[in-house]
């Protein structure tokens, strides 16, 4: 095949990684680099400040409770929900980065949904912020498609063995959002206190939302 | 052919570390970032590739590129820093003479001395009040191109039975080892996105039909499957598939 011809390996790194020259204990190794690009000017440490600030408080998985919460209470938006989800979350102002196409699987009686990435950590940052460390584990990447029941029992989550179960590995850029199912006992709450339901676990299918006590 | 990275299905690991409070119960909620290195690390990576210099699936694949043995010991945002050094240094916009000055400084804790209140902004930097606009708009994959699916919804597939990228030996790719040379059913299409085996080697965007493919968990696992009735989903580009016929 012509196609051979073209075998290339870009990298000039692969034999001598520059990362080696970085020193051991992490916080050292963040400071020599952070310390080079801001002199650089390269980058702004307003601009880093922001970023943080907006992860730690101002997007996370409260988020995609609204949009879970919402489509409990509106079978309409629930609609638009799982018919395209980018849009239907949009309408909630979360947009953006790690969540540009949106996917939305719902639990029902007889199928559950549990999300992962295989290959790395993705992850729909606009609805549920940045991944746990659990998420992002050797154990939860490499178990979770093969015995994805062995996993959830680990979150304390036994399946009926009736229920199929589904499992999501996010290879491309689609992201996926469970809508889980609205927990019995709750007809006389309203959208704010369902939101409260709402767990981050339930939302990757590791979990459910909270029992009414 | 595989790297490190792809784990799918890969024996050996223990437990899901899932943190429980002290009455045993599942903890919903972390703090997002547990030390300020890890959020500097992670901040530094998406303003440095704001710069325009690198895409996605290269930040990726620099990342996939770690040796094993410090895949293995690097904990996540110790791969992350340490790709984004190796990038960096690759796209000339940091030398290694300069990092082996600052790593220096570093050791012996005097950083202090390179503090300059006169930097001056390169052109590309990513500037604070552009922050929530280009988190908004975030970076889709998503291109209007004439290309159009071959595959329907139904059909089945057999995936290719080594990995997938034909431009670069060892490459980039999205098709999982535990997923190649299996049966699936295409369950949607999903438009034409990027293809990431030539956009992670700098080779042109080539937007592709991308679908998402049912594949039964005793095709993929056989006897070991532990349920035959659950399925695994994978999103699929349209060059790791093709037509299988019963």
């Amino acid at each position: 095949m012509s196609e051979n011809k073209n075998i290339i390996h870009n990298h000039t790194h692969s034999d001598d990684h520059a990362h080696s020259q970085l020193p051991s204990d992490p916080e050292l190794r963040v400071k020599a680099v952070e310390t080079l690009l801001l002199n650089k000017g390269l980058i702004d440490s307003r601009t880093l400040d922001e970023l943080i600030d907006t992860y730690e408080n101002r997007i996370g998985p409260q988020n995609g409770a609204k949009v879970v919460a919402k489509a409990w209470v509106d079978e309409e938006y629930k609609k638009r929900l799982l018919n395209d989800a980018t849009s239907a979350i949009r309408e909630l102002s979360y947009q953006g980065r790690q969540g540009e196409n949106m996917v939305v699987v719902e639990n029902t009686p007889n199928v559950h949904n549990v999300v992962v990435c295989t290959l790395c950590s993705c992850y729909p940052w606009p609805v549920l912020g940045l991944p746990p460390t659990w998420y992002k584990s050797d154990e939860y990447r490499s178990r979770t498609v093969r015995e994805p029941r062995k996993v959830l029992s680990e979150f304390g989550l036994s399946l009926d063995p009736k229920v199929q179960v589904k499992v999501w590995d996010s290879t491309a850029e689609l992201r996926y959002l469970v809508l889980p199912m609205r927990p019995d006992g709750t007809e006389n709450m309203d959208e704010t206190e369902l939101a409260e339901l709402v767990t981050r676990n339930s939302m990757i299918g590791t979990g459910l939302p909270k029992e009414i006590k | 052919m595989s790297r490190l990275h792809d784990m799918g299905g890969r024996f050996g690991d223990g437990p899901i570390p899932v943190p429980r409070n002290n009455k045993n119960e599942v903890i919903n909620f972390e703090s997002t970032f547990k030390h300020n290195w890890q959020a500097k690390a992670w901040a530094i990576t998406l303003a440095a590739g704001a710069l325009g210099e690198w895409n996605l699936d290269i930040s990726r694949h620099y990342r996939e590129c770690l040796p094993p043995k410090d895949y293995i010991n690097f904990s996540y945002y110790e791969k992350w820093l340490a790709a984004l050094t190796n990038l960096l240094i690759d796209k000339k916009l940091i030398s290694l003479d300069e990092l082996k000055e600052y790593v220096a400084a570093a050791k012996k804790g005097n950083l202090d001395k390179f503090s300059n209140q006169n930097v001056i902004l390169d052109d590309r930097t990513w500037l604070a009040e552009d922050v929530q606009k280009t988190l908004g708009w975030g970076g889709p994959s998503i291109r209007d191109t004439n290309v159009s699916p071959i595959f329907n919804i139904g059909d089945k597939i057999i995936t290719q039975s080594y990995s997938p990228n034909k431009n670069v030996n060892g490459g980039h790719t999205r098709l999982p080892t535990y997923a190649m040379g299996r049966v699936g059913k295409i369950y949607s299409y999903n438009k034409n996105h990027v293809f990431p085996d030539k956009n992670a080697h700098g080779l042109g965007e080539s937007p592709l039909p991308l679908y998402t493919v049912e594949f039964k968990s005793s095709e993929l696992w056989g006897i070991s499957a532990e349920h035959e009735n659950d399925s695994i989903f994978l999103d699929l580009w349209e060059p790791y598939l093709n037509p299988y016929k019963d």
